[in-house]
């Protein structure tokens, strides 16, 4: 159908509609202040069963991102090229981890790669508190598979980035969703309740999301 | 209820409308957020035409394409269109209530093109050959042996009714699939006007899989899913997932504006967003106009005493529920579906927990009315409703009525209770005893007892 039939019969139609009234609602959001973030933002991930670790410093962090993959018995990662502390994948390949390269054209996918694929590294743009969610933008050097194919996803964050709700963050920056082909807001590991709803972590997506608080 | 099938459907209402509670319990903004959900869903529905105008121009400029699709039939020829355009054999598929009521895997299966359901529940669905059962948990009505056996016999592995083990079994079966699909399909949660972005929410990550790793994405959506910006998405996604599951967020909320750009590692190199009508100016151009605010959460159907009763399929629809029992008539007419309103108790609750508050039991009975007025209902059932208006709106008629009532009955029964009334009644005799009309009115015992 062309768009301005289309169109123009959903305009006549919004003329007859017998829609009620709205509710009369204040412009800005009400205050959601907590007493501290970090505190909150550490107890809502955990909630949804990711692993928070730190703060620690960024000369720290790389230290700390080694142990958790190596705890993992992880031989491959992936990583975004820039990352709230420098050093982690030469501390990755220190460890004996082989680092895979993201170039993915669809003419020439070597699918042993990705099923091979142990572990992802990603910043993030923001923490939301409330819910224990990490907001990814994608983009040059931030493959947004490096948080989907692997079972192990640590997510380096910048504990001054965390916000409170995803309705306070995003009416602070209501130009994310236009700026950026791909946003995710991740909370938590991939999960299903879809048998017996009794839940289960890694369907499709990481089993484990490890969250390194860097300050 | 009783057997293992209605005792994991009533097992699994109770466990969603549980953490529902909670989570807004646990809320302080909740309520607030509810009613600017609503605000926003109305200001949407009230300029639809305006902001699917805007969103088109925006999905344009950031590299994807919006098609128009004025039925189910048009929106399947778009599909298969873009598919052989690209040459695209093998499709995954993300849950999407639109690609249920338009069919679209029964169409593109038939052109030769096979189509992977990868949500665990629509994917259980598919190899048992079934229908989903509920919006936002489809095999609610099956059990883990019943799991079991589909995988065993559709899949060839060895029987096991362990959750954990059948999904381990389902990730590795799909997990080449997504990296070797030509084309993704998925539906939309909510549109953005302003940024021309479709969001996603799943929690698998299958969503994610769908919109990503193949070349081609295509969207499905339903044209009432939009909203104007994106803070206001944020708003709405707020009380979505809190309604639906008892989360806070879904695991994942993925929003979408275009395709890869050049520079991008990943992501389809075509974006695809096919706006479908089916009916929903019919239902906007009416008295059930605020039904089109729904945003999916199923919180109703958790609620509702007649779903939890019957279940899914009883309604016969993809729209089950209270919510499906306005939208199914709106959508496919009021024949054969007249009757779904009259699936309810009109008690309520729907509304209560409904996140943009839609006004659910009043539309219900508006449909009502209108098939009543329609002259759908059973000629008995017709002329005995306004018989029985006629009688109780008059004092003495209705005293009356009550005399004859207790002296005819007392014919059929026994020590009180009707083992089998006649004529229309016998439906409710059936399973269960009819008490006797009694002697004496309520207003008669008062008269004689407290009366001055």
């Amino acid at each position: 159908m062309e768009r301005e039939a289309f169109l123009s019969r959903v305009g006549r139609a919004s003329m007859t509609a017998e829609l009620p009234s709205s509710p009369a609602v204040p412009a800005e959001l009400p205050d959601y202040p907590p007493a501290d973030l970090v505190a909150l933002f550490r107890n809502r991930a955990q909630a949804v069963n990711a692993v928070v670790h730190g703060p620690v410093s960024r000369h720290g962090a790389p230290v700390t991102i080694a142990g958790i993959v190596t705890g993992h018995g992880a031989r491959t990662f992936v990583s975004w090229d820039s990352l709230p502390a420098s050093g982690v994948p030469g501390a990755l390949t220190a460890q004996g981890l082989r680092r895979l390269e993201f170039g993915l054209t669809h003419e020439d996918r070597d699918l042993s790669a990705f099923t091979s694929l142990d572990v992802g590294v990603t910043g993030s743009t923001a923490g939301l508190a409330e819910s224990g969610s990490l907001v990814l933008e994608h983009g040059p050097g931030r493959p947004r598979l490096a948080s989907l194919l692997p079972e192990i996803h640590v997510a380096l964050i910048d504990v001054d980035t965390i916000s409170t709700t995803l309705a306070h963050w995003a009416s602070k920056n209501p130009e994310t969703a236009a700026k950026t082909t791909n946003l995710v807001i991740i909370t938590g590991p991939s999960r299903t309740g879809d048998i017996e709803q009794q839940l289960n972590l890694g369907v499709h997506g990481p089993r484990h999301v490890h969250i390194v608080l860097v300050r | 209820m009783g057997t293992p099938k209605a005792m994991a459907v009533e097992h699994g209402m109770r466990t969603l409308h549980q953490k529902r509670e909670k989570a807004v319990d646990e809320f302080p903004l909740m309520e607030h957020l509810r009613d600017r959900s609503r605000a926003i869903r109305l200001h949407a529905l009230s300029n639809l035409d305006r902001l699917l105008d805007h969103f088109a121009d925006r999905v344009g400029a950031a590299g994807g394409k919006v098609h128009w699709a004025d039925d189910a039939a048009e929106a399947n020829r778009i599909v298969l269109d873009i598919l052989q355009r690209t040459d695209s054999k093998l499709v995954v598929k993300s849950k999407s209530m639109v690609s249920e009521e338009i069919e679209v895997n029964h169409h593109l299966e038939s052109e030769g093109i096979e189509v992977v359901e990868t949500d665990l529940g629509e994917f259980i669905v598919q190899l048992a050959e079934d229908s989903p059962s509920h919006i936002i948990a489809p095999v609610l009505h099956m059990t883990r042996q019943d799991v079991g056996e589909v995988f065993a016999e559709k899949l060839g592995v060895p029987y096991t009714d362990d959750p954990f083990e059948l999904n381990r079994i389902a990730r590795e079966h799909l997990r080449p699939i997504f990296l070797k699909a030509d084309a993704g399909i998925s539906g939309v949660n909510l549109a953005v006007a302003e940024s021309g972005s479709v969001i996603l929410v799943t929690n698998e990550g299958n969503g994610r899989m769908v919109t990503t790793a193949p070349r081609v994405h295509i969207a499905l959506m339903g044209m009432e899913r939009i909203v104007s910006r994106w803070q206001d998405a944020a708003v709405v996604l707020e009380t979505l997932a809190r309604s639906a599951t008892g989360q806070k967020l879904s695991v994942y909320t993925n929003v979408v504006t275009g395709p890869r750009k050049e520079e991008d590692p990943d992501g389809p190199e075509e974006v695809h967003v096919v706006i479908i009508d089916n009916g929903r100016s019919d239902i906007l151009s009416g008295d059930t106009a605020e039904i089109l605010a729904c945003i999916r959460c199923g919180a109703c159907l958790n609620v509702c005493p007649v779903y939890r009763t019957a279940g899914g399929h009883a309604y016969g629809t993809v729209y089950s529920g209270p919510v499906g029992s306005i939208v199914t008539p709106g959508l496919h007419g009021m024949d054969p579906w007249w009757e779904l309103p009259y699936a309810s108790t009109l008690c309520g609750a729907c509304e209560e927990v409904c996140p943009v508050r839609i006004q659910i039991p009043s539309m219900l009975l508006k449909l009502r009315q209108r098939a009543a007025a329609e002259g759908r209902l059973p000629g008995w059932l017709q002329r005995g409703m306004s018989r029985y208006a006629r009688t109780v709106t008059v004092p003495t008629k209705w005293a009356r009525a009550k005399k004859w009532a207790h002296r005819l009955s007392a014919l059929i029964s026994v020590r009180g209770w009707i083992r089998r009334m006649p004529g229309p009644g016998r439906g409710w005799t059936s399973s269960r005893d009819f008490p006797q009309p009694a002697k004496e009115s309520f207003q008669e015992w008062w008269r004689s007892n407290r009366g001055t």
